[in-house]
């Protein structure tokens, strides 16, 4: 088998959702020594992008798209321990996600941190109802690139304005893009609060992030 | 028993209620809570906003419990005080139902998904809408399970219900338009579902949430050759949009009325409106039912 085809397979047990094929193929690539961050991007990472295609176009919905999300992190974190000293972080960037204070639902913004970390990036995610002091703090701790905010509802989506708020309080503006994210947020509510940006679903965040972070 | 008789009567379209959640923004009196414990912290809104619907010519109302259930209480740290919310739930609608209109027993979704979404079981769904039904029982005449976005959660709750109640059930999916058709977030098509809740002890199937009115009308299209049943429709009032710090909806009540008289038109036997509704378009659809 040639190296692109293995990709290929590796790529297509992700689509498949095949967690054993997956799991043989990350130990083959151990044993035999390959250029594991080759076989992240072009095998692994290839499949979950095809997963999310497949679920933008309705042909997979959400427990497909969560089971290969999963299947991915849990090849990952095989594969990494691996991965030779100093050669290129994996790491693609560093976000910190919540639910903002007030708003309990979390179903949304644990997808989108589930693919985020299946596309690479270290993900910190601090639940849900977590309020804008308690977010920005572990940004500032963890590093973060990137903050996520996420909100259902209308009435808590004010909310997410805090961050912003609070950036703008502590003087830390342009230190982290922030991004929302939720069913009722639109470009306009963004623009009003002077964010770097919104995404309508999961797949749509990573290309946001990836864009922010000129990736 | 009325509703089976409504049922049964050709020329009767059952006008149900608006949105509940909508009314309370509304009243501002959303921020960070479960409606449901607004049953005991202002129950003086709750019974006003049945009345409101009540009085705009619904023929039946929803008691204020779609949250009611141990396990979507839990989230909000309320799960001691099922009792009390549905206690005061069932009280703030009886005060202002008028006598030849009905009660309906709302049951909304445990919000907590089976793997790989999440890490529910069936197991703990079914105690969880068991607890809701049995304290809900004594003061319904019917049952409304609604917003169900995985079938398997339905078919659940159906069995409660049923564990504990011979009274009428309507149960109503929440639907997505896609590419291939009308499906669950978790992939059930309109198809399976119907043919699934076919085999089902309920009155009616339904479709509620999600969908603006026009999508409800082509799910209405396809719905309608798949079961002998009754259907139910309770479409949104279009998307919610922003105006500082006011939530309101896009779609004239007009229009929506009008969508809701072709729906009608196609074989809906139960109509109604979920997020977006107020009073005004029920009044709207009430004039609508009155003009057949």
């Amino acid at each position: 088998m040639s190296k692109g085809e293995f990709y290929n397979e590796i790529s297509k047990a992700i689509v498949n959702l095949d967690e054993e094929k997956a799991f043989e193929y990350a130990n083959k690539a151990i044993n035999e020594s390959m250029n594991l961050l080759d076989v992240i991007e072009k095998g692994y990472a290839a499949g979950i992008r095809l997963v999310g295609e497949l679920w933008e176009e309705g042909e997979f919905f959400l427990p497909e798209l969560m089971r290969g999300a999963q299947i991915m992190q849990n090849c990952l974190d095989l594969l990494i321990p691996h991965l030779q000293k100093g050669s290129e972080k994996i790491s693609r960037g560093t976000i910190v996600i919540a639910t903002i204070e007030g708003d309990i639902h979390s179903i949304g913004k644990t997808i989108v941190g589930t693919m985020l970390r299946a596309y690479g990036y270290d993900v910190y995610d601090l639940g849900a109802d977590v309020p804008a002091e308690k977010i920005v703090e572990e940004a500032m701790e963890k590093k973060a690139d990137i903050i996520g905010v996420s909100a259902l509802l209308t009435t808590t989506m004010i909310n997410q304005k805090k961050i912003i708020d609070l950036l703008k309080e502590k003087q830390l503006v342009g230190k982290f893009k922030v991004i929302f994210g939720g069913a009722p947020v639109t470009s306009a509510w963004v623009e009003e609060c002077n964010a770097d940006g919104f995404a309508d679903n999961a797949i749509e965040a990573v290309k946001l992030v990836k864009s922010l972070l000129n990736q | 028993m009325l509703f089976n008789d409504w049922l049964k009567d050709d020329s009767k379209i059952i006008l149900f209620d608006g949105a509940m959640g909508t009314q309370l923004i509304e009243k501002e009196l959303t921020i960070g809570k479960i409606p449901d414990i607004m049953n005991v912290e202002y129950p003086d809104v709750i019974s006003s906003i049945h009345k409101s619907y009540y009085d705009a010519g619904s023929d039946m109302c929803q008691t204020n419990t779609f949250g009611s259930t141990p396990l979507s209480l839990k989230r909000h740290k309320l799960e001691n005080r099922i009792g009390e919310i549905i206690e005061n739930a069932l009280k703030n609608i009886k005060e202002v139902r008028p006598t030849e209109c009905l009660i309906v027993g709302d049951i909304g979704p445990t919000g907590e998904f089976r793997p790989p979404v999440g890490d529910a079981s069936n197991k703990d769904w079914y105690s969880s809408f068991l607890t809701q039904v049995k304290l809900l029982e004594k003061g319904v005449d019917l049952w409304h399970i609604e917003t169900i976005s995985d079938i398997e959660e339905m078919l659940t709750a159906i069995k409660a219900v049923r564990e504990v109640s011979k009274k009428p059930l309507i149960a109503s999916i929440t639907y997505k338009r896609t590419k291939k058709g009308f499906f669950t977030i978790m992939g059930d098509s309109l198809e399976k579902c119907i043919n699934m809740l076919d085999k089902e002890k309920i009155e009616v199937i339904g479709a509620n949430c999600t969908l603006g009115s026009q999508d409800m009308i082509d799910l209405l299209k396809n719905a309608i050759n798949l079961t002998n049943k009754p259907i139910s429709v309770k479409p949104n009032a279009g998307q919610p949009k922003i105006d500082g710090n006011k939530t309101f909806y896009e779609q004239p009540v007009e229009e929506f009325a009008k969508d809701i008289k072709e729906m009608i038109e196609l074989g809906a036997k139960i109509v109604g409106g979920c997020c977006g509704t107020s009073p005004i378009t029920i009044r709207k659809i009430r004039d609508v039912i009155d003009s057949f």
